[in-house]
């Protein structure tokens, strides 16, 4: 089963994170990722470096991922 | 016309278009239900649905034309503009409201 710790290493591993919470129930997952390469980017552009780094897990294992990416700045402002 | 030709038709001729699990009527996933809620709280009282589960095409094809591998997938005038996570911070942020400022629905 997919587990939140699985999906916060797999993000990890391909996106440097200053912070990052994962919660979810083998199903719906809800992850909270701020990190400095979200800077200067929209919020669509954020989703999607997130998705490709999670890449085909997203088609095959996680139903739903719902997240909020926010980058240093906007985290602790 | 390929599927992608065919979503690209459906995103031009309609100002406001959400792809979603289900109807507006019965949503079939509760991230669709609050997309649809968010349209509807905007005035977007009708807003041109596509139920991806009605057409397994468009559900793998609107994947690969947005590059974007869930659903609901929102588009005004043509432009994607988010899944549900995005709606609600955008709807939430008053942002959704200016964008859909002067779209006739439908």
């Amino acid at each position: 089963m997919t587990t939140p710790e699985s999906i916060r290493k797999g993000i990890e591993g391909g996106l440097d994170c200053k912070h990052i919470e994962v919660a979810g129930d083998g199903q719906h997952f809800e992850a909270v990722i701020v990190s400095a390469a979200f800077a200067g980017k929209s919020r669509v552009q954020r989703h999607q470096l997130v998705y490709a780094v999670l890449g085909e897990r997203m088609r095959e294992e996680i139903h739903a991922l719902s997240m909020r990416t926010l980058t240093p700045e906007e985290w602790g402002g | 016309m390929s599927i992608q030709d065919v979503i690209q038709e459906q995103v031009s001729s309609h100002q406001v278009v959400l792809y979603m699990k289900g109807s507006p009527q019965m949503p079939q996933c509760g991230f669709s239900a609050m997309a649809i809620q968010v349209l509807q709280a905007l005035g977007v009282s009708q807003p041109f649905t596509v139920d991806v589960l009605q057409n397994p095409e468009i559900r793998q094809g609107i994947k690969e034309f947005a590059n974007w591998p869930t659903i609901p997938q929102l588009y005004i005038k043509g432009e994607f503009v988010g899944g549900s996570d995005i709606m609600r911070e955008m709807y939430q942020s008053g942002e959704l409201k200016k964008l859909l400022e002067g779209v006739q629905a439908g």
